[in-house]
């Protein structure tokens, strides 16, 4: 009677998570078909990986939007914190961490629309406001260099309340004594944040850092929502290709061998990271 | 400290004190003010919906982007559509984790070992990272293009299994003890004991399957064909996205497109009021969990 309690919960890991990955692995050396024979080819779909110029193209602009999501999503916020802590009116103070939050809430293609509206060159705010200096509506979203920063900074506003919430936390609970002794030796409020609170944070800034390099490889929807063939070359990333080569052009094993390649990157990195943080704590 | 000093630290406090509320001022109006504009124009006319003006008011209120939304876009459906797959997802997700949870916390059974290494190994295999073989798994399973598809997707996650299993630790077990001698089935004393005395945690769970399963993204364009199952989040994806020049689909004002938007984030505004404080528990622990 006991096992089958948990027996739901088993079957949908056998069914979604274990099999899968072993099917992943499979479908990676083969050529294969939904209808007909699949034949076995070796390793020739991880070649295929390394030598296709649309991977590399896709895993740099991964790694550049993901590196930068990881350090401003983790950095930003806690100077937001920090920032939010000096206020000294409490409700002042729950109402900016209120409104930070509420991007993190909503989904993608809701950031994602209204940011579209914002930058759009008729009725777009962002275009509004230029107009109010005589300046000509600009088509951001089909601006080939700044598609990332633009898609970096989108990210940011959505994600940095809610870390922010995590660093207030962190802030609330670090010993009230430390401050009281630097503020007799003498130290202004400047000293303290620097010599008090940034280091007493050192451990919530591993955890956030660990979570978007966690993420920072799985970027998906974003890019599915706000990308357009204009700035595609500098935004496409690794997930959207494998979706788009594996699921729009059924070329499954080729799709199927770059998840293997990227989970295992996920793998490495992950351990890496965590053995960095025990031996640092 | 010379009384020059204490003003100049003064002054400087006071210095920073301003330039910092300036600056959190200015970043609370960069999420007021987009919102505000997407509210605004959602209530404007086709016309004035594209004028190039800071809109935070509509000159000419009017409705008229919610009527094309619910007659001629028809999101009423999948509104439908969504609502179902969030509710059945979420009752089903909190029933399994916290069954799954509780079978857990006994103390010794054969097999307890590797049932705690299979619930918990999922955590390192992310969902994108397997979307082939899970969609070959759906295609076999004859699930593609149905809503129970995206119900079956994260019907159980590691995640909330642990969270229910702290929660039950907390309860004596000479409570379930005492009930087992007395003859019930476990089903009974998990579902009449355990199960009400665990009400946060599962209210946290069932807040966070909620929002996570209404804007439900990936699965949804991955298994979903026909436009009569579309979710709300695939539906306003062609509302909000018009960049593709080429597309045929028939093109809608901005008011239309931003009442899209308006109607898809209210049930979650929703339960963000009437939930807050599990909102900011549920961050703790979900940080806390990896």
């Amino acid at each position: 009677m006991l096992y089958l309690l948990i027996l739901p919960a088993v079957v949908y890991f056998i069914l979604f998570a274990y099999l899968p990955v072993v099917d992943g692995a499979n479908i990676s050396f083969q050529n294969y078909r939904f209808v007909g024979e699949s034949e076995y080819v070796g390793f020739q779909n991880y070649q295929k990986v390394f030598d296709t110029a649309g991977f590399w193209r896709v895993f740099r602009n991964t790694v550049i939007l993901g590196l930068s999501n990881v350090v401003l999503t983790a950095f930003v916020p806690m100077l937001l914190a920090m920032m939010l802590n000096e206020v000294m009116f409490s409700p002042w103070k729950r109402f900016v961490q209120t409104i930070l939050y509420l991007p993190h809430l909503f989904s993608w293609v809701v950031v994602g629309g209204i940011w579209i509206f914002i930058l759009a060159p008729n009725g777009g705010i962002v275009n509004s406001i230029r107009g109010l200096f005589g300046a000509d509506p600009v088509f951001f979203l089909v601006k080939e260099n700044l598609a990332r920063p633009l898609y970096i900074g989108v990210n940011l506003w959505k994600q940095a309340g809610y870390v922010c919430i995590l660093f207030l936390a962190a802030i609330a609970g670090i010993n009230p004594e430390l401050y009281e002794a630097a503020m007799i030796d003498g130290a202004g409020g400047f000293k303290r944040a620097l010599y008090i609170t940034v280091p007493e944070l050192a451990r919530t800034l591993k955890v956030v850092l660990l979570l978007n390099v966690m993420g920072a490889l799985r970027i998906f929807d974003q890019i599915y929502v706000m990308r357009n063939e204009v700035v595609a070359p500098k935004v496409d990333v690794l997930m959207y290709y494998v979706y788009i080569r594996g699921l729009e052009q059924f070329d499954l094993g080729y799709a199927a061998a770059i998840s293997v390649f990227i989970f295992l990157i996920t793998l490495v990195i992950t351990l890496i990271a965590r053995r960095l943080m025990k031996y640092n704590v | 400290m010379k009384s020059h000093q204490i003003s100049t630290f003064l002054s400087g406090r006071r210095m920073f004190v301003v330039a910092n509320n300036i600056i959190l001022v200015l970043l609370a109006l960069s999420m007021i003010v987009p919102l505000i504009n997407v509210l605004a124009v959602s209530f404007t006319t086709d016309f004035e919906s594209y004028e190039n003006t800071i809109k935070l008011f509509p000159r000419e209120p009017s409705t008229v982007g919610y009527q094309v939304l619910f007659e001629r876009v028809a999101i009423w459906r999948p509104f439908l559509n969504n609502t179902i797959v969030t509710v059945a997802g979420t009752l089903l997700h909190v029933f399994f984790a916290s069954m799954a949870g509780y079978v857990l916390t006994k103390q010794r059974f054969i097999g307890k070992a590797l049932l705690v290494l299979m619930v918990t190994i999922p955590m390192m295999i992310p969902f994108q990272m397997i979307i082939i073989p899970v969609f070959v798994m759906m295609r076999r399973l004859g699930l593609l293009d149905t809503l129970y598809a995206l119900v079956l997707i994260d019907i159980v996650a590691t995640f909330s299994v642990l969270l229910m299993k702290n929660y039950f630790e907390g309860i004596p077990i000479s409570l379930a003890e005492s009930a087992l001698m007395d003859g019930a089935k476990e089903f009974t004393i998990f579902s009449r004991i355990y199960f009400p005395l665990a009400i946060p945690g599962i209210v946290t769970i069932t807040i966070f399957q909620f929002v996570s399963r209404w804007n439900q993204f990936l699965p949804a364009v991955l298994f979903i064909n026909s436009p009569q199952n579309y979710t709300l989040q695939i539906a306003l994806r062609s509302l909000v996205v018009d960049l593709e020049l080429t597309s045929t689909t028939q093109q809608v004002a901005n008011n239309t497109r931003m009442a899209g938007i308006v109607v898809s984030v209210l049930p979650l505004i929703l339960v963000y009021v009437i939930a807050q404080k599990y909102f900011i528990k549920g961050i703790m622990i979900g940080a806390i969990k990896e």
